[in-house]
């Protein structure tokens, strides 16, 4: 296999393929971070996503409603999670390090409970992937006709989800507060909007994108729940958003770039055409982490208040 | 007061420190029975407890014993009572979903603490390594979320090392954990100076080389005789020499599980060292003023950049002994995909045992007895050992929170204080 022959347009699909889980849960972090909640749980609600989708999915017949139901359960869960940090006031990253635990024996639990026995669920008739489409015209375009307009319906939904989040954020009035509570959490009690309010808020459309991108996992891009199918998807998806800068456009396209060096891994794998650690690729997001938090991308800064807690002491009277 | 009073006052506590060295040789004793899996030793802990007390009593009345109890009581309650009230909450839940809980909870702790004593005890020693990695990063404020990746280097560099060295005795077994130690220490250097330098948040460049570290192991392994187009047992690499094995107990007591090594040991003395170090030197008490407040003890003149390089530093070299347990005491060797999350545990265990060292060792304990009696209870009774998965989270989610509670106590209390106003 000639080296240069592996880059082609397929590449860039199976890039946005594999990225696109990673992509709503950036997407999802980057949100809830600027709320002023850090959230390393997204590994675990994608994790209760996905398996909740199949399960759904399995059992009514329709992998709309598995969709549905996966995204509603990410959003339960990490309700969990805005509950113990803002409500309770435990340590963002601990209260995410105990739901990733919880998450993994809730799944398995269930999956022995509901299919008899640990390691993969049963297969769903129908996935979302039957559901493919090309928009007219657009798909005609060269390159970035099949790269971006004749795609599954997740897909579409997270490009979808990049804009309305992008608007949300800098134009509406809700996004402006939400911004403030991981910025100056105390400014906006002052003005007489709730922090906690905004918070949760934060959290829970990380929670319904992660639960989506459990979704996209289980029954797009795949048909069945595996353990451990997300392999880590969660920690790179937070490596995107701190690469992007905390906002929905950055974090959507470092996922993209961090696809692309998913696909070109699994790429060299299967072809071997250079004498190089296919594990490389995989390292990658993780040094470009590094690189983003080290300040030698360009100044990536966290919100203020990220991860900061906040206690409302009320004057009587 | 006069110094001759003073001297009297002293007298006592002479005479008890024979009880006391005594209690702590039968209770160091009784535990290496014990861990061996000699159930016998439990007398000899129960003597010494007792000889510990009688000391204790001696020197400074009943005042003395309802001080260590309660200090005791103080390390223990939050723990114990987590994973009572999860595994009442994981029976109702084995209840409504059609097991019986009180079979599968006695097949649980008959394989943990009996059948299966020594696989608990094999689970828990390298839990204690990262448990105290993670501890002790915590004491100065700081996250080392990394173990995991430290845990990956402390392993690759103990197979590096451990397949060359062949120095007589122990003297390469010792090259080989300093040497582990070293270098896992060193992979946290970058964490610590972006810390120092940048402001970066030590949770993130520590997830993310810790990441990075377990993808290098499959590069590792294939070069050193895990090739799968060259070798004939790929994706592990070649063994260690045998003089660089960690002693087993079987070589003490002939009945012991060929399995059980040492390492508990040793990890249970660096959880000893550890406390000595946070409590008694110079350097613990810098570790924990910048853990405690940065501003005050920048005041006093501690440098708060030395010690976030110290804290971080230790933290890898013990999340990296954890590797080099389980290398040079269980596996020989370095597996691809060991899917043995002892850094991410390290995390649940530091949190259980609220940060203690010596309470990082009960709480691994608990831990490996859980994981080795719930594989027990699997096999015997059908139960899914998941259900343990979700004592464990259910046991922290309860023991953080009650800090929390205790936190949010004070707060209401500095509150009342200042008038309510």
């Amino acid at each position: 296999m000639e080296f240069f022959s592996i880059f082609n347009t397929q590449l860039l699909v199976a890039a946005v393929r594999l990225g696109t889980p990673i992509m709503l849960a950036a997407i999802g972090a980057s949100i809830c971070e600027r709320s002023g909640v850090v959230n390393i749980a997204m590994e675990g609600i994608m994790i209760v996503g996905a398996f909740v989708s199949v399960t759904v999915a399995l059992y009514s017949g329709s992998p709309w409603l598995g969709m549905l139901a996966g995204v509603l359960a990410g959003g339960l869960y990490s309700l969990l999670h805005a509950f113990s940090t803002v409500s309770l006031h435990l340590d963002h990253v601990v209260s995410g390090a105990v739901l990733n635990v919880l998450a993994f024996g809730l799944t398995r639990y269930l999956m022995v409970l509901i299919y008899g026995h640990p390691g993969t669920t049963d297969v769903i008739p129908v996935n979302l992937s039957e559901y493919q489409f090309a928009i007219p015209l657009l798909s005609r375009i060269p390159v970035l006709g099949p790269v971006f307009f004749n795609q599954t319906p997740i897909v579409y939904m997270s490009f979808a989800l990049v804009i309305f989040f992008t608007w949300f954020l800098r134009k509406t009035k809700i996004g402006l507060h939400l911004r403030a509570a991981g910025e100056h959490p105390m400014a906006l009690e002052t003005i007489g909007v709730s922090v906690y309010k905004m918070r949760y808020l934060g959290v829970l459309v990380s929670g319904l994108a992660c639960g989506l991108a459990g979704a996209y996992l289980s029954i797009e891009n795949g048909a069945s729940f595996t353990e451990g199918m997300s392999s880590g998807k969660g920690f790179i998806a937070l490596a995107a958003m701190i690469s992007g800068g905390w906002n929905p456009i950055g974090a959507a396209l470092f996922s993209v770039f961090f696809g692309f060096a998913d696909a070109l891994q699994i790429r060299f794998q299967v072809f071997k055409v250079l004498a190089v650690p296919e594990e490389l690729f995989i390292i990658f997001p993780y040094i470009a982490t590094l690189a983003a938090v080290a300040g030698l991308v360009r100044r990536s800064r966290p919100p203020k208040a990220d991860g900061v807690d906040f206690i409302i002491e009320r004057a009587e009277g | 007061m006069s110094s001759e009073h003073s001297a009297q006052m002293k007298t006592p506590g002479k005479f008890s420190s024979i009880p006391r060295i005594s209690a702590i040789v039968l209770a160091v004793a009784g535990s290496i029975f014990y861990l061996a899996g000699q159930f016998a030793g439990a007398v000899l802990i129960l003597l010494a407890g007792g000889l510990y007390l009688a000391g204790l009593r001696l020197e400074q009345g009943d005042g003395g014993i309802r001080e260590a109890m309660a200090r005791w009581k103080k390390i223990l309650a939050a723990p114990l009572s987590g994973a009572l009230i999860a595994i009442v909450i994981g029976g109702i839940i084995m209840l409504l979903t059609g097991y019986n809980p009180i079979k599968a909870y006695s097949a649980l702790f008959y394989g943990g603490l009996v059948k299966n004593w020594h696989i608990s005890v094999i689970n828990a020693a390298p839990l204690i390594f990262t448990g105290l990695s993670v501890a002790f990063a915590f004491k100065a404020g700081l996250f080392n979320i990394g173990a995991e990746g430290q845990y990956y280097i402390g392993a690759m560099a103990a197979v590096w090392l451990g397949l060359i060295l062949k120095l007589p005795g122990i003297i390469s077994l010792i090259l080989v954990f300093a040497f582990a130690a070293a270098l896992s220490a060193a992979w946290n250097l970058i964490p610590a100076l972006l810390k120092v330098k940048t402001g970066a948040h030590e949770v993130i460049t520590t997830m993310m080389l810790a990441h990075t570290a377990r993808y290098l192991s499959p590069i590792f392994i294939r070069a050193f005789g895990g090739n799968p187009s060259t070798s004939t047992h790929p994706y592990v690499t070649d063994e260690i020499l045998p003089n660089n094995f960690l002693p087993v107990f079987k070589t003490l007591f002939p009945n012991a599980n060929y399995r059980l090594h040492t390492g508990i040991l040793i990890s249970i003395a660096t959880a000893f060292f550890i406390q000595y170090l946070l409590t008694k030197t110079r350097t613990g008490f810098e570790i924990r003023a910048i853990g405690q407040n940065k501003e005050a003890a920048r005041a006093q003149g501690i440098s708060i950049g030395l010690n976030v390089f110290r804290a971080l530093l230790i933290a890898g070299a013990l999340a990296g002994l954890a590797g080099v347990n389980q290398v040079t005491g269980l596996d020989h060797k370095m597996f691809e995909n060991l899917h043995a999350n002892y850094g991410w545990n390290g995390i649940s265990v530091a949190l259980l045992a609220g940060g203690h060292p010596i309470g990082v060792v009960f709480t691994s304990l608990i831990w490996g007895i859980l994981d080795s009696g719930g594989q027990y209870m699997a096999r015997t009774t059908q139960t899914p050992n998941a259900i343990v998965e979700i004592v464990k989270g259910i046991t922290l989610f309860l023991v953080v929170a009650r800090y929390i509670s205790f936190y949010l106590k004070r707060y209401w209390k500095r509150w009342n204080m200042s008038g309510g106003k």
